[in-house]
């Protein structure tokens, strides 16, 4: 077994960041060189300033979004010893998702679609939470059923209120179901980052702990590690950072499921270096599907949740074959 | 008998409705390996889970040195208390060495990566279980035998005055059973660790316990040095089957098989 030190790790991860986000600013339906941004005259480096005014919060938003899917799907996966956890199973991406959407269908104004998603999210946690309690314990089998269960729920309720809707409220409820960074605006990135840095502060503190999960919750029980507050507090980090993503970009499926994958077989299984690793990927991921959602059908856009999936469920089926 | 190190007074657990230990009184000397026997759901390892503060007690109390086990800080009784659970269920890879290494979470690592002091206590502790070798490889691959030794190397690198080893022989074949248990008895030796040992196999209680521990439905019916534990009538009274001694060995006598007794 093989495994890529922490620091080494981490640095390339950044590296793959850093590039990414260099080639999205490039790319879209119009070319956007470096050079005319930086030092262009007349009218090329005012177009490439208004593109860039344009594009930077796009690809700092897929970024935030990314990274927290990633991370709340790598620290659950930790947390329930499950590959197959992510926000999207447990529930919460479908419960913000169905907050947001009742709020516009109640006419209320966009700017409460962030904080609806939010008790949308935090709804689905304690219901979840609350079904999978057992004698007072939190069962980590039980929370997968519980995810089920609240994803058939606020999936229906999200189609009836697709059905309900017209016109402008329709396009809307389609933006929660689909996902998209299209309405990217600088005010969003600002109000996105506290929740991402949070959310992620809480979780990386939590690694070392989580890593004593991986031989069961007992063992970590055993090892000194006071488990039912560690559940509490991993789950509602990784509500927050689903509940902030969908918020802000709708439901964007698999990248909380894949790039802890992806991750976990260049650096091994150690949640100090995964989680970490896992936000930047993941920020990676997004950033790049959503330049190739921009450049693919140029001047039209795919939808990012499409890309996700077309990436995410090849990938997918191969990690799924490749384990024994 | 030692001075005691762990006493349970009136102790009981549950599962949901069903009570596991039931008012279990028993102490335990500081050095000793303790047999803990008894039939199935009589709380062998019931009693495991609740000293490794796994399970919470439902009543009575645990006294670990004298101080309650409940008030004392979690981490600081991982650092005395070792569990070794009887099947652990790997998803993930994980590699020997950081198995091992867990043992050291509650000598206060944190997000810090591993010390050297840390890398050589889990060594040195792999060395003593004899798995050295299997440092660099996934624990999922590992067989039966191996894996027992990995993770008794944790609990040795934990460095723990006591270790609860729930049933830590089943499964294995003579040849692995015979070197854990070899492996086990060496390094108590060398730490005098009082092991609590749960166990099906009354030979195994008489060749390596210096005291016996007997339940039935969470209670104990008998406790103390085994000679005086591991006796036909103690034995018939703890598992309801009819137990004849011979020599040092137990037979269960039998109407239907052919040599009319099985050895225990």
């Amino acid at each position: 077994m093989k495994a890529l030190p922490r620091a080494p790790a981490i640095a390339a991860g950044l590296l793959l960041l850093a590039a990414v986000l260099l080639f999205a600013f490039s790319v879209g339906g119009v070319h956007l060189s470096l050079g005319d941004l930086l030092g262009g005259q007349g009218e090329a480096g005012r177009t490439a300033r208004l593109l860039a005014a344009l594009r930077v919060p796009r690809v700092l938003l897929a970024a935030l979004v990314g990274g927290c899917l990633a991370l709340a799907g790598a620290a659950l996966q930790a947390l329930l010893k499950n590959p197959l956890a992510d926000p999207f199973l447990l529930g919460t991406s479908g419960g913000a998702a169905a907050g947001a959407a009742c709020a516009a269908l109640a006419g209320a104004s966009p700017l409460i679609s962030p904080a609806a998603a939010f008790l949308g999210a935090a709804a689905s946690s304690v219901g979840v939470a609350t079904l999978a309690r057992r004698g007072g314990r939190l069962d980590l089998e039980r929370l997968l059923l519980a995810g089920l269960i609240a994803n058939a729920f606020f999936s229906a309720l999200l189609l009836a209120a697709f059905s309900i809707a017209s016109g402008e409220a329709s396009r809307t409820m389609l933006f929660w179901m689909m996902g998209s960074l299209a309405d990217a605006t600088p005010g969003k990135v600002a109000a996105l980052a506290p929740y991402a840095l949070a959310g992620a502060a809480v979780l990386v503190a939590a690694s070392a702990r989580l890593n004593l999960f991986a031989v069961g919750e007992e063992s970590a029980a055993a090892l000194g590690v006071d488990t039912e507050r560690t559940k509490r507090v991993v789950f509602l980090a990784a509500s927050l950072l689903t509940g902030a993503a969908v918020a802000f970009a709708g439901v964007i499926g698999f990248v909380g499921l894949l790039v802890p994958h992806g991750a976990r077989a260049v650096a091994g299984n150690d949640q100090r270096t995964l989680l970490p690793l896992s936000a930047l990927a993941g920020a990676a991921l997004l950033v790049a599907a959503d330049a190739v959602s921009r450049a693919a059908l140029a001047p039209a856009e795919l939808p990012i949740g499409a890309i996700t999936a077309a990436l995410g469920a090849p990938l997918f089926a191969w990690l799924l074959l490749r384990t024994p | 008998m030692n001075e005691t190190l762990i006493e349970t007074r009136a102790l009981s657990a549950r599962y949901g409705a069903s009570r596991a230990l039931d008012g279990l009184d028993a102490s335990i000397g500081r050095g000793e390996v303790v047999a803990v026997l008894g039939e199935n759901g009589s709380g062998k390892s019931t009693l495991l889970r609740v000293l490794a503060r796994v399970l919470p007690a439902s009543g009575g109390e645990v006294l670990f040195g004298g101080r309650p086990l409940s008030e004392m800080p979690r981490r600081e009784s991982a650092r005395r208390i070792a569990y070794v659970p009887q099947s652990v269920d790997l998803v993930f890879p994980i590699r020997s060495l950081d198995l091992v290494l867990q043992g050291r979470a509650p000598h206060g690592r944190g997000f810090a990566a591993d010390t050297a002091e840390d890398l050589r206590i889990a060594r040195e502790a792999m060395r003593a279980c004899d798995v050295e070798d299997l440092a660099g490889r996934d624990a999922k691959a590992l067989s039966g035998g191996e894996r027992r030794r990995v993770f008794l190397a944790r609990a040795l690198a934990q460095e723990a005055e006591v270790w609860l080893l729930d049933d830590p022989t089943a499964g294995l074949d003579p040849r692995h059973r015979l070197e854990f248990l070899e492996t086990l008895w060496r390094v108590h030796g060398e730490r005098r660790t009082t092991v609590l040992l749960v166990t099906h196999e009354i030979a195994l209680a008489g060749a390596l316990a210096t005291s016996v521990l007997l339940l039935k439905a969470g209670r104990a019916i008998a406790r103390g040095p085994r000679a005086d534990v591991l006796t036909p009538d103690n034995l018939s009274r703890a598992f309801g089957a009819p137990f004849e001694s011979r020599g040092s060995a137990f037979r269960v006598r039998s109407a239907v098989l052919p040599g009319g007794a099985a050895d225990l």
